[in-house]
């Protein structure tokens, strides 16, 4: 065990057919890899990434995960997918550093309470834990918190939900990577997608930087590029690319022992296993493929962490990073198939959920890749749901990112 | 420890000494020194422990490259005690050790280095999966540096936001002639240094260049520039940010004689001029970080600046002339350097070398050091050939190692420049800048002292150039003369010395070695990036200082291929980690209080934020309201609705622009009368309601809801933006108070204060009047109903809200008039079944679905209404939520969120009390339809433990007064 990894996953050749080929080298992409190798035995998988796997989303989330969501349709998966982080670690050998802290929700008002009610009783409904605290409740389980009445928010309770907690993001995209490639997925970096061909409907090959391959099933697992993959074979999305923020602090011996987030500041934060304090959740109003990060958020960061925690006023931060949300109008995700063109699947949409929905995501996909049929679960999220007008409640008010959402 | 005699280069000043404590131990230093210094001055050589391998950690460097130097100071964790300037009094502890840094008890894990490869710990702990908890909280305390203080309060933090035609970051030679340059244009210019003093690498250099000593050059330079009202130079100022549009962010440490701790600084500047210099390349060979191993130049400002020789007999192995000069120069100071050796085989200046040949010290041209002996200091030097054909042993007590120069590109990688490798100085840099940033001086490659300061007067002008204030050919002849007769440094190329392997780092935060990288190259994170995120190679707090430009050397090297295939990681704002309290900076809490927020709090209102006012709440403390809402019911109240948006739109396309926005008929608005209406997003789901009345001809007044009076402008503007209309639109919100007047004898109270005629028949429900209060406030008065009863909202202007407020006050006192707040105003509302947008409605409910559909006028199709489709799209739509009131069985209201159930989740409760009108517990649920029918049984689920179940039946709305006869009377 104290020698070092060989090579993690394979450097594969290139073949000019698979059956199945993945657009995405993220989490979404690889897990589902993983799963169609080892559930549904379709081993001659390709993962095409142009950039490093990992080096989206998957390497700029700050790993949080949970089960507390807003809506019946949501709450299961990302309530199986809390309950696999334990398999997964021992069936991939891989240490994902589960951290199972739990996460607080902070309100602020009573109305917010409210709001907080309505998703602690759905998820206490469905058998997922979650209960309300009061503010003495919430400083006693983070005693640095202050509840006092002179910021510009004070606290009024909040939603504690003990399963929840982080995963180390990088580990989980390595030790899929690494499992898939075991069961003989070709993982091609640097190898970017310029088009799908279609022939009667069907999808028939994938057009890369490196060459055709010919395939009968492609997934469009391509985070914030989804839309731009999804435009290859004409179906528009509603999915609008926002540049999101996120930081770190330098290093502290453990004191944060949950997961803290809190709406009307617009915040969260939590100590990683490496004590650094990651922080995050602004998300910039205008679309962008940028990954530029900004002065104005940091310093709204500073200001609203000194408040709600004020013994981080001697605490640095060290380094700011920039991703993208890839949002839909309801904050939930788009995952569908064969529908118009068959062999075609997507899965993406996913804002900033991606993260904590990526495993169990992957092995639903895989097995609706796998058999043509979608599961039951993902059924909500089906892509004719805008044109319905049917928009699922994940969120009530709306994001106020003008002209015009 | 005995300082060297005065010299004029040296910055402390021993007449005014500083005491401090250190571990328990109170010392001393001058005032001038940092904690460092001080530190040293007084023989510590052990700063600290490593991260993962509590190896001892010295003085390296002095401008904060690594983590060397945290150590906790006046109670704060993770200062750089080289940046730290010394004060009287502190108190300075070293952090992450068990016992002393100089006797760690964790010392011994450095012999466990093997056992601990690239990226160990994804791979045990993990199993069995039960034991992993335990493990956990074991790497979670030996993670982390310093401890957070709780206790710690900040002094002064200050804030500085403003404007500049020309930034210059650095205020070395090249930076000040390029501040000089743009200032003698005649622009606003700004100078940031992060020393406490202008001059930069000149500043403790004693070599003459046209017979003038560097260290007298620079400071005749810095007088010149402080000496121009045009120029604003803030020293101890460390640029940290460049964001888009030249926005550049610092961060300045107080002086003494400041008022502030630390200041945060946001410039936004017309043009960046980048001379931020050159720091030393790390030599990277096997234990490479013993104390006692230090860059060369902070070796010589040990001397030169703070009076300090670094040891007693030195070794130099060196890769750039700066080196050379440091050896001839600290040897002529008392420091004996038992040999110099550089990596470069040839190319150095034959003036340097004449110089160590005069002082008889040996120089080893193409060697290098290849490991460093002793084990918590180094003892002696084993130098190499660069090829390793041969070795020699030579005892020591400082070695001072560099690989030669690297630029400091920070500001470049901030600046999303992509960089490449440049062949002759071996410098990573952007290929081309960017219009509005320019570069200058050693970041570049200039190398001598002309070439550095023409190259700054050449930036300076180009600059000047940018903002319009000179001609290009003037910029261009400064450029063309640096092009013709300066040449730029040709740097060192060694990457590792020979042998260099498990115990020689890399990144010294990380505690990551060539090893590592190896390691991870094999594993297939074969490029920085990769090699970052496995090894944790410049992620800790001084990011890229150390492995920098040295990491993608190192990794092309191991693959086998020739420098520059490979490119540096992204560096990443703040350049410096940067206290949240300094970022949070004065931190005013900014709020809107209505012009009645005083009164209101006289008479003991408590204040809730609502969006980005402070409104009054409850007015006891009674969060049930039951005296406010039964005194609306009973008698009077006043409530001040000064929040609520209110517009006046004009013009000749006025209507148009109306009929757009809204989903009613809005030519059917009545002079005289009020229309009630809403506005719908394209999905067809509620936005707004508020009323309009008609002033005139294409003249309206209109109001929204608090929430959207912000947004209201733009989306107006937002969906005309295709038409030629013209119309003008005023937000009235802040310019006038909204008083509201309710309840039976609200007409008593209204009619005492004017003489129009407020009678039912004069001025009849949805009325809207314009008259004078008691002759002299111009009122506009609106006849609405929101809570059930008779009501009047009073428009007046804001600066007579509380006169008119008093007024209403004293004419309601025989009549029981007393102020209420939102949420008695909540209950009262609910009881009539309006609903609040946001309380009774998601994003995705539809104005039909809320029971609405009524204000949608359906035949203005001409109109383009926005949300039109939508609605007749969705009109007949099954399956979606509808908004129903409903009857608790009970008396005990289930909380609002609370659910309703049937084996799945139906649907919720948006808002439900106790009505102290009725005697019942009622509310207003969203819920699917096929639950929605009159009579329909709820289940409602309250969480808890253990839950609560409440059983509810669906009723018609309004619960209160439905026929609306109190609100009409």
């Amino acid at each position: 065990m104290f020698e070092p990894f060989g090579r993690l996953w394979k450097q594969a050749p290139f073949r000019s057919t698979y059956d199945a080929v993945i657009v995405g080298g993220g989490l979404h992409g690889l897990a589902t890899a993983y799963y169609l190798a080892k559930n549904h035995g379709v081993r001659r998988v390709a993962v095409l990434e142009k950039n490093h796997i990992g080096y989206g989303s998957a390497g700029r989330n700050t790993a949080i995960v949970r089960a507390n969501q807003r809506t019946q349709e949501n709450i299961p998966l990302y309530d199986e997918g809390l309950k696999m982080w334990p398999q997964l670690m021992d069936e991939l050998d891989f240490n994902l550093m589960f951290f199972n802290c739990g996460n607080l929700n902070l309100a602020h008002s009573e109305a917010a309470m409210g709001a907080l009610r309505l998703q602690v009783a759905s998820a206490q409904y469905l058998g997922v834990r979650s209960e309300l605290l009061d503010r003495k409740q919430c400083k006693e389980l983070i005693p640095h918190l202050n509840i006092s009445e002179d910021i510009t928010y004070p606290v009024f309770g909040g939603m504690y939900h003990p399963p929840g907690g982080t995963v180390r993001h990088d580990a989980l995209v390595w030790a899929l990577a690494k499992g898939a490639s075991a069961l003989g997925v070709h993982i091609h970096q640097q190898t970017e997608v310029t088009g799908i061909a279609v022939h009667r409907g069907r999808v028939t090959a994938v057009e890369t930087s490196r060459g055709t391959i010919h395939t009968l099933r492609v997934l469009n697992a391509a985070g914030p590029w989804s839309v731009l993959v999804s435009a290859m074979v004409d179906i528009r999305l509603p999915i609008h690319v926002l540049p999101i923020q996120a930081m770190v602090t330098e290093p502290l011996k453990p004191f944060l022992h949950h997961v803290i987030s809190s709406g009307a500041y617009h915040c969260y934060a939590n100590q990683s296993l490496k004590g650094e304090v990651v922080t995050g959740a602004h998300m910039d109003p205008w679309i962008s493929y940028g990954t530029h990060v900004t002065a104005h958020y940091i310093k709204h960061q500073a200001e609203a962490l000194t408040e709600l925690l004020p013994c981080l006023r001697g605490v640095k931060f060290m380094r700011i990073w920039g991703g993208l949300a890839d949002m839909t109008p309801d904050m939930a995700p788009i995952i569908d198939g064969n529908d118009p063109i068959e062999g075609y699947y997507m899965d993406c949409g996913w804002g900033y959920f991606g993260f904590k929905s990526a495993a169990v995501t992957g092995k639903y996909v895989a097995e609706y890749m796998a058999t043509g049929r979608c599961p039951k679960i993902l059924q909500p999220f089906r892509l004719k749901r805008y044109e319905e007008n049917r928009l699922l409640g994940e969120t009530a008010s709306p994001p106020q990112y003008g002209p015009w959402n | 420890m005995k300082r060297l005699p005065h010299s004029p280069t040296q910055r402390i000043d021993t007449r005014h000494p500083l005491p401090f404590s250190y571990g328990g131990r109170l010392l001393e230093g001058y005032r001038g020194d940092t904690v460092a210094t001080a530190l040293f001055a007084n023989g510590v050589r052990i700063f600290s422990r490593s991260l993962k391998y509590h190896r001892p950690r010295g003085l390296y460097s002095l401008d904060g490259e690594s983590s060397n130097c945290l150590m906790e100071i006046d109670g704060l964790p993770n200062m750089r005690a080289e940046q730290v300037p010394l004060r009287g009094g502190m108190q300075v502890r070293p952090q992450n050790v068990v016992g002393s840094p100089e006797r760690d008890l964790l010392g011994f894990l450095d012999a466990f280095h093997w056992a601990m490869p690239a990226g160990f710990y994804y791979r045990v702990f993990h199993k069995p999966y039960r034991l992993w908890p335990f493990f956990q909280t074991l790497i979670r305390r030996a993670a982390g540096a310093g401890t957070v203080n709780p206790s710690w309060e900040p002094g002064r933090y200050d804030e500085l936001h403003f404007h500049a035609d020309v930034c210059v970051v650095g205020g070395g030679p090249a930076g000040m002639q390029a501040a000089r340059a743009a200032a003698q244009t005649g622009l606003r210019v700004v100078l940031l240094e992060s020393r406490p003093w202008l001059g930069g690498f000149y500043d403790w250099r004693t070599v003459e260049h046209h017979g003038t000593p560097l260290y007298e050059r620079g400071r005749h330079l810095a007088r010149e520039l402080e000496s121009l009202s045009n120029v604003r130079v803030y020293t101890s100022c460390t640029a940290t940010g460049l964001y888009g549009d030249n926005l550049v962010t610092a961060v300045q440490e107080g002086g003494p004689d400041d008022f502030f701790h630390q200041r945060y600084l946001e410039i936004r500047a017309r043009a960046v001029v980048a001379a931020t210099g050159c720091t030393e390349r790390p030599l990277v060979f096997e234990h490479n970080e013993r104390p006692g191993v230090m860059q060369p130049g902070c070796a010589h400002r040990l001397a030169r600046t703070y009076g300090l020789l670094p040891g007693t007999a030195a070794v130099f192995s060196v890769g750039h002339d700066l080196g050379l000069e440091a050896a001839a120069d600290l040897h002529d100071q008392g420091l004996h350097v038992a040999c110099v050796a550089d990596c470069r085989s040839d190319g150095q200046d034959p003036q340097r070398i004449a110089a160590l040949e005069e002082r008889n010290i040996p120089f080893l041209r193409g060697w290098v050091a290849a490991r460093a002996l002793g084990k918590k200091a180094v003892e002696a030097v084993v130098l190499s050939t660069t090829e390793g054909s041969a070795t020699r042993t030579i005892s020591c007590d400082v070695l001072a190692a560099s690989a030669g120069l690297t630029p400091l590109t920070g500001l470049f990688s901030l600046a999303r420049l992509p960089l490449s490798y440049d062949e002759r100085t071996g410098y990573f840099l952007p290929a081309s800048l960017p219009e509005g940033l320019y570069a200058a001086g050693r970041l570049v490659g200039y190398d001598d002292p002309a070439s550095i300061e023409l190259s700054g007067t050449a930036a300076g002008l180009r600059a000047a150039v940018h903002c319009g204030a000179l001609d290009a050919p003037r910029a261009d002849e400064a450029l063309t003369e640096l092009q013709d007769n300066h040449r730029v440094l040709r740097g060192s190329k060694l990457v590792l010395a020979p042998g260099a392997g498990a115990r020689s780092f890399v990144c010294f935060d990380e505690d990551a070695t060539v090893k590592h990288v190896r390691q991870s190259v094999r594993m297939g994170f074969d490029v920085p990036e990769l090699a970052k995120r496995v090894t944790a190679i410049g992620t800790g707090p001084s990011q890229s200082g150390i492995p920098g430009h040295n990491l993608p050397l190192i990794m092309a090297h191991l693959r086998g291929e020739s420098a520059g295939t490979l490119r540096p990681t992204t560096v990443r704002p703040p350049l410096k980690p940067t206290l949240l309290a300094t970022y949070a900076g004065l931190h005013p809490d900014i709020h809107k209080k209505t012009p009645l927020h005083d009164v209101q709090e006289r008479a003991g209102a408590v204040f809730r934020r609502v969006g980005v006012w402070k409104r009054a709440r409850y007015f006891s403390s009674d969060p049930t309201c039951r005296d406010e809402i039964l005194n609306v019911r009973n008698n009077v109240g006043i409530l001040d609705g000064s929040t609520l948006g209110k517009f006046r739109i004009f013009g000749p396309d006025a209507e148009k622009a109306l009929q757009r926005v809204y989903v009613g008929d809005m030519s059917r608005v009545p002079a005289g009368k009020l229309k009630y209406s809403a506005m719908c997003t394209e999905d067809g789901c509620l936005l707004d309601d508020g009323v309009a009345t008609k002033l005139g001809e294409n003249d309206y007044y209109f109001t929204t809801s608090t929430g959207r009076a912000g947004a209201t402008v733009e989306w107006f503007r937002f969906h005309t933006r295709h038409e030629d209309w013209e119309y003008y639109l005023v937000n009235l919100t802040d310019s006038l108070a909204s008083i509201n007047l309710a309840g039976p004898k609200a007409r008593d109270v209204l009619q005492q204060l004017t003489d129009a005629d407020v009678s039912n028949d004069a001025f009849p429900f949805m009325g809207y009047r314009e008259f004078r209060l008691k002759g002299l406030v111009p009122a506009r008065v609106l006849r609405l109903g929101f809570v059930g009863e008779l009501s009047y909202e009073i428009h007046i202007p804001s600066s007579m809200a509380r006169t008119v407020w008093q007024w209403l006050l004293e004419a309601g006192r025989p009549l029981g008039i007393r102020p209420f707040g939102l949420e008695a105003q909540n209950v009262l509302r609910m009881e009539k079944g309006h609903v609040i947008i946001g309380q009774e409605s998601e994003i995705r409910t539809t104005l039909i679905d809320l029971g609405l559909g009524f204000l949608w006028d359906r035949t203005k199709t001409w109109a383009k209404t926005v949300g039109a489709p939508a609605l007749q799209f969705a009109e007949s739509q099954e399956g979606r939520l509808k908004l129903v009131g409903f009857l608790v069985d009970g008396s005990r209201p289930p909380l609002d969120g609370s659910i309703v159930v049937d084996g799945s989740i139906r649907g919720h409760v948006c808002t439900c009390r106790y009505s102290p009108t009725l005697d019942k517990a009622i509310g207003l649920a969203l819920v699917d339809d096929d639950l929605a029918a009159l009579g329909s049984r709820l289940r409602i689920f309250e969480p808890g433990d253990p839950p609560e179940y409440f059983d509810a039946r669906v009723v018609p709305t309004p619960f209160y007064d439905p026929e609306g006869q109190r609100m009409k009377c």
